[in-house]
């Protein structure tokens, strides 16, 4: 391993890096914006200059390997001034309209002037004007005025999604970024990118547009459960809701962003999991309901459990296990389908338990987009719930029902409506005495069944999620449940410790230890274990 | 007065003929270097005659050429510049037009000394006459046996491709040119890799100027040492075409060795300044050049005097202006140029060649302001160095050198608004 | 027998995406400028996107997206033509034609536009008409050229 020396103090470094690689593994501030860990190095921004000994010259240090030896300084005056007259030269055409910029508080140009800049501009002629505020896709607006030319953007739908839709038209200061007029940034299904890789505002989500400003927001690492790649996401949500609740209508989750994994989805998401989220704030279920003799009515907590409890012990006192089934959800997290599989299938030894249904409809590719739309299938069969021989699919399981008069269907999450052929699930719903729903959102099955049990949400909820490598990431919980929503595997704890469940578990990380020392695939994990990028299962 | 070397038969009828050309040298040098030298003893011939890159850079062509590695699989380019831009330069056309099979012959020894078979001439857009007349002498040597899958009947094949420019002056730049004639725009690359390392389809691949390329017939006819001392100067060798345009009397290309002063070039071979009038200025080496005035005329015309001097051999672009020359205005011309021609990769050349047309714009309009000269000689200072090709660089030496040397008249300008001449010249 | 000729350049080069510029330089010599459907045929011969076609259309000044006259005179406006008069020469071909510059005349006969230098700095002020090098100019030559033009 090469070492360096980067202002008077040495380095180690490995063999192949850049002296911009070198400065950020020791930690020493380089500013640069074309650079991208992901993407190919451009080295036309020209602001990551430093001064390496032996050359006269400034040099970039994005574009230069390291080599035994070697002396660099980052902090002379040389190095400043480059700094300062780089900034001066990318601002000289820039339309300084901070104040209307949804990149304000998160912008380079900002940020940099502060640290590296804070000269006196001389610039005092006509700006070069160019398109703004165009939209290039449904959820991808331009500005070609705030635009640096990195060329980040452009690097990465040629290198990542391989389909070249934005170009650098024009020469000289008339340069400008855009999509070609006969063409949009919509077909491609990782079109969000562009906006985190763009370090200005010339790239902005017109889903976040003026919603809120980012220094309202907190940020807390989790995973996106729109399938089951699991990319690593940060949450945002608005801190300041309390005392600005006019902010974006009251919306607690303001955007979701990727974090880097590199066994998962390096730097990227994809689209539909980068704005599916609006489910965690719209149409939520906040109040247990019961429907009885034809009329809807919100009841309590303690209601909503003896209920539950009672109808339970009513069935199976009767000796009627047969009459019961479960249909879980892949989306549940691990926590959540031990407690499924402990109190159904070892406590009250239910026999038709299952998370198996059919997978919705939809894109998948190559690169992240899985065709199963569930976070945690390998989770759900890595505890018995599904998968298994002779194990009945939830299908199997509505078809069965339908044959005869059925006493309890309980279902998690899902609008079986959609899922699966609509006709047969209202019959199965009619035909059934206690059809229990728990989920977190209004759709037709909730309205359809009689007792409704709300959820939170993964943004609610401490756990874990399997993706499809088997490897098992944690959630975290971003904002307080809503209304009064809670976990699943809470409920489901309260529900069984009056009908046998020895289980008091007070915190997800409880019900993780004891799942990892009773299932074989998931032993030796733990939350330390886990971390903030994920642990394998083990497979045979 | 000087032996004719490179222009020897340009004002022969029919000079671009292959006949006109198997009359005098007809590609024996050629001839003689595929059969008898191995390619190693070709580039040490070369660098023995000090050819220096004659596009402008004036990096010694042998060394050049050495940068390329004999141990690789990939194929290995030969790329002409033809893609002659620099404003007052006008000698690879007439090579191109008057005499293209010398440049053919040149291409033939280049690349046996590299290992290339295959050579891309990329001629400029504009250039419809001359890409005629280089594709037609393309094929008649072709058809002689000169060019093809077995040159002069050896195992040693030469495609020569001729590929058209769309216009931009960047892309005279080697690694622009290179990334134009992939088909993308002419963006220079980062350096390092260099071209003769990882060039054309990131293949080793060697850019020499069509002047250049011309030499090397001499080279190997006459011997390096010949060539060498022709300059008359220790660390340059052979003669230069130089163009003269602007004031001068005999506009046109004249033939020197490199020895030769801007004195000499100016009245001895150009016949002086138009009409007789008195010199204000002189550009040596086409507009990046920093401008040189009347009383600096002496210096010699090789590149390293030059550099000494303060300016640049160049393209040997050599542009006169006389007392009826306003400064500001032609300062103003040279800022228009570079801010059109700016190919807008980085940041410094993008902002600042704009930045710097408009502030001189203003000044030619009369409405300069007291700082104004400050901020051009500073803007252009901070472009310098900063950038992934030397376009910034040739952007900002006009910019300082006409500052600096007619200070005054700039001054005036901003102080009355107007320019002095104009009551002079009277249109 | 666009597309033989197009397999002819394409052979040429050793990657298909070098065939980029002669490709749009046949399209605009059969068009008379880049047609969008000829963006989109060199886009397809070369297997690249339409944004990097026109990026490259955009950058290089021979290439236009609109037609011009049957003769386009390019008058050139650079250091020694201008050191030699090419703004009169400018103005009396405007006043000649009746047109400015980057403009066409009613009958579609000139265009009239300012190019940076030609290399053709020993005939200055000149112009190129179309293909041809013409220099130097006086009102007399200028007349002489504009009659030459059927």
């Amino acid at each position: 391993m090469p070492t360096i020396t980067i202002d008077d103090t040495p380095y180690q470094v490995p063999d192949g890096a850049t002296v911009l690689q070198a400065c950020q593994m020791a930690r020493v501030r380089v500013p640069y914006y074309c650079y991208h860990p992901g993407l190919s190095i451009a080295g036309n921004c020209r602001i990551c200059l430093v001064e390496i000994d032996g050359n006269a010259k400034l040099q970039i240090s994005c574009n230069t390997r390291v080599t035994d030896g070697m002396n660099v300084r980052t902090t002379t005056h040389k190095v400043q001034q480059g700094q300062r007259e780089v900034l001066e030269f990318l601002l000289v055409n820039h339309p300084l309209d901070c104040p209307v910029c949804d990149q304000a508080g998160e912008c380079e140009l900002q940020n940099y002037y502060l640290e590296f800049g804070a000269y006196d501009p001389k610039f005092n002629e006509a700006k070069v004007h160019k398109p703004k505020a165009v939209p290039i896709s449904q959820k991808i607006m331009l500005d070609a005025e705030r635009c640096i030319l990195c060329s980040r953007c452009v690097r990465f739908c040629d290198e990542i999604t391989k389909t070249g839709e934005l170009a650098i038209f024009n020469r000289g200061d008339h340069a400008e970024i855009g999509i070609h007029p006969q063409k949009t940034l919509d077909e491609n299904q990782y079109a969000g990118n562009v906006v985190d890789v763009c370090p200005v505002g010339a790239l902005t989500d017109r889903d976040f547009r003026f919603q809120c400003r980012v220094w309202y927001l907190g940020t807390q690492d989790s995973i996106c459960p729109g399938c089951a790649q699991g990319c690593n996401i940060q949450v945002h949500y608005n801190k300041e809701r309390e005392w600005r609740p006019h902010i974006a209508d009251g919306r607690r989750i303001m955007r979701l962003r990727p974090r880097y994994n590199a066994e998962v989805n390096q730097w990227w998401m994809c689209d539909a999991g980068r704005y599916g989220f609006r489910f965690v704030d719209e149409q939520r279920l906040l109040r247990p309901r019961l429907r009885a003799g034809g009329e809807l009515k919100e009841i309590d907590w303690s209601q909503a459990i003896h209920l539950a409890t009672e109808s339970l012990h009513a069935r199976l006192a009767q000796g009627h296990r047969e009459g019961i089934a479960i249909i879980a959800s892949t989306h549940l997290t691990n926590e959540d389908l031990f407690l499924v599989k402990r109190l159904f299938c070892d406590t009250l030894q239910v026999p038709l338990v299952t998370a198996d249904l059919p997978l919705v409809p939809g894109d998948h590719d190559a690169f992240l987009i899985k065709a199963d739309k569930s976070p945690n299938t390998r989770g759900a069969q890595a505890l018995g719930l599904m998968g298994a021989a002779g194990q009945l699919t939830g299908e199997q399981i509505l078809r069965r029902i339908q044959q005869g008069r059925w006493r309890l269907l309980w279902v998690f999450g899902h609008d079986l409506s959609a899922r699966c052929d609509e006709a047969l699930v209202r019959h199965v719903v009619a035909n059934t005495d206690l059809v229990i729903f728990q989920g977190p959102n209004h759709h037709r099955f909730a309205e359809a069944a009689h007792l409704v049990l709300p959820s939170t949400t993964f943004v609610e909820k401490d756990g874990t999620l399997t993706n499809w490598q088997g490897r098992v990431q944690r959630i975290r919980p971003v904002v307080p449940p809503l209304g009064e929503s809670r976990g699943e595997w809470d409920v489901l704890q309260a529900i069984g410790q009056s009908l046998g469940l020895t289980t008091d578990f007070q915190t997800s990380e409880q019900v993780f230890s004891s799942l990892a020392e009773q299932v074989p695939a998931f032993r030796d994990l733990s939350y330390q274990t886990i971390g903030r990028q994920g642990a394998l299962l083990h497979t045979r | 007065m000087t032996e004719l070397v490179l222009s020897a038969r340009f004002q022969k009828p029919d000079s671009h003929r292959i006949t006109t050309y198997l009359h005098d040298e007809g590609y024996q040098a050629a001839r003689h270097v595929l059969e008898t030298l191995t390619p190693e003893e070709v580039i040490a011939e070369v660098t023995r005659s000090n050819l220096r890159g004659l596009g402008g850079a004036g990096f010694p062509t042998g060394k050049k050429w050495s940068f390329v590695p004999t141990e690789t699989t990939k194929p290995k380019f030969l790329v002409v510049n033809a893609d002659e831009g620099e404003p007052g330069t006008f000698k690879d056309r007439y090579l191109l037009e008057r005499d293209p099979h010398r440049v053919i012959e040149g291409i033939l020894i280049a690349a046996y000394a590299i290992g290339a078979h295959k050579c891309y001439v990329y001629i400029r857009g504009e250039y419809d006459v001359p890409l005629a007349r280089f594709r037609q002498a393309v094929e008649e040597a072709a058809q002689y046996g000169f060019v093809g899958p077995r040159v002069f009947g050896r195992p040693f094949a030469l495609d020569i491709v001729i590929h058209r420019g769309a216009g931009a002056y960047i892309c005279g730049e080697e690694t622009a040119l290179l990334s134009s004639l992939e088909g993308y725009k002419g963006f220079p690359k980062l350096k390092p890799p260099f071209p003769a390392v990882e060039g054309l389809f990131h293949c080793p691949t060697i850019v020499n100027n069509v002047e250049t390329l011309a030499c090397l017939t001499t080279i190997f006819a006459k011997g390096a040492a010949w060539f060498a001392q022709l300059s008359g100067t220790p660390r340059s060798g052979g003669t230069r075409l130089f163009s003269l345009s602007g004031h001068i009397e005999k506009p046109g290309l004249y033939e020197a060795p490199q020895s030769v002063t801007l004195r000499q070039l100016i009245y001895d071979y150009a016949g002086g300044v138009r009409d007789g009038r008195q010199l204000k200025a002189v550009i040596p080496g086409g507009i990046s050049a920093k401008i040189l005035t009347a009383d600096e005329i002496d210096v010699p015309m090789d590149f390293d005097a030059l550099q000494q001097a303060g300016t640049m051999a160049g393209s040997a672009g050599v542009i006169v202006m006389d007392g009826t020359t306003c400064m500001v205005k032609a300062l103003w011309i040279a800022t228009k140029f570079f801010a059109h021609e700016s190919c807008g990769q980085c940041s410094p050349c993008r902002e600042g060649t704009g930045w710097i047309h408009k502030i001189v714009t203003r000044l030619v309009a009369g409405h300069g302001r007291p700082q104004d000269l400050e901020v051009l000689l500073r803007t252009a200072g901070a472009m310098e160095g900063r950038t992934i090709c030397v376009f910034a660089d040739a952007a900002a030496w006009p910019v300082q050198s006409y500052i600096t040397k007619f200070r005054e008249e700039f001054e005036s300008h901003i102080q009355t608004g107007r320019c002095a001449l104009d009551a002079l010249v009277g249109a | 027998m666009l597309e033989s000729q197009a397999r002819e350049i394409t052979r040429r080069y050793e990657e298909k995406h070098a065939a980029m510029l002669p490709l749009l330089q046949l399209v605009q010599e059969q068009q008379g400028y880049i047609t969008p459907d000829g963006e989109q045929w060199v886009a397809e011969q070369i297997g690249t996107s339409l944004a990097h076609v026109r990026e490259v259309v955009s950058f290089y000044t021979l290439l236009r997206t609109q037609p011009v006259g049957k003769y386009h005179i390019q008058v050139c406006s650079n250091m020694s033509c201008w050191l030699r008069g090419c703004d009169a020469i400018i103005q009396y071909v405007e006043t000649k034609l009746g047109i400015r510059v980057g403009e066409t005349t009613p009958d579609g006969k000139f265009t009239l536009s300012t190019v940076e230098c030609l290399c053709a700095c020993e005939l200055a002020p000149m112009v190129q008409l179309n293909d041809r090098y013409i220099g130097p100019l006086t009102r007399e030559t200028v007349d002489h050229m504009l009659a030459e033009c059927r």
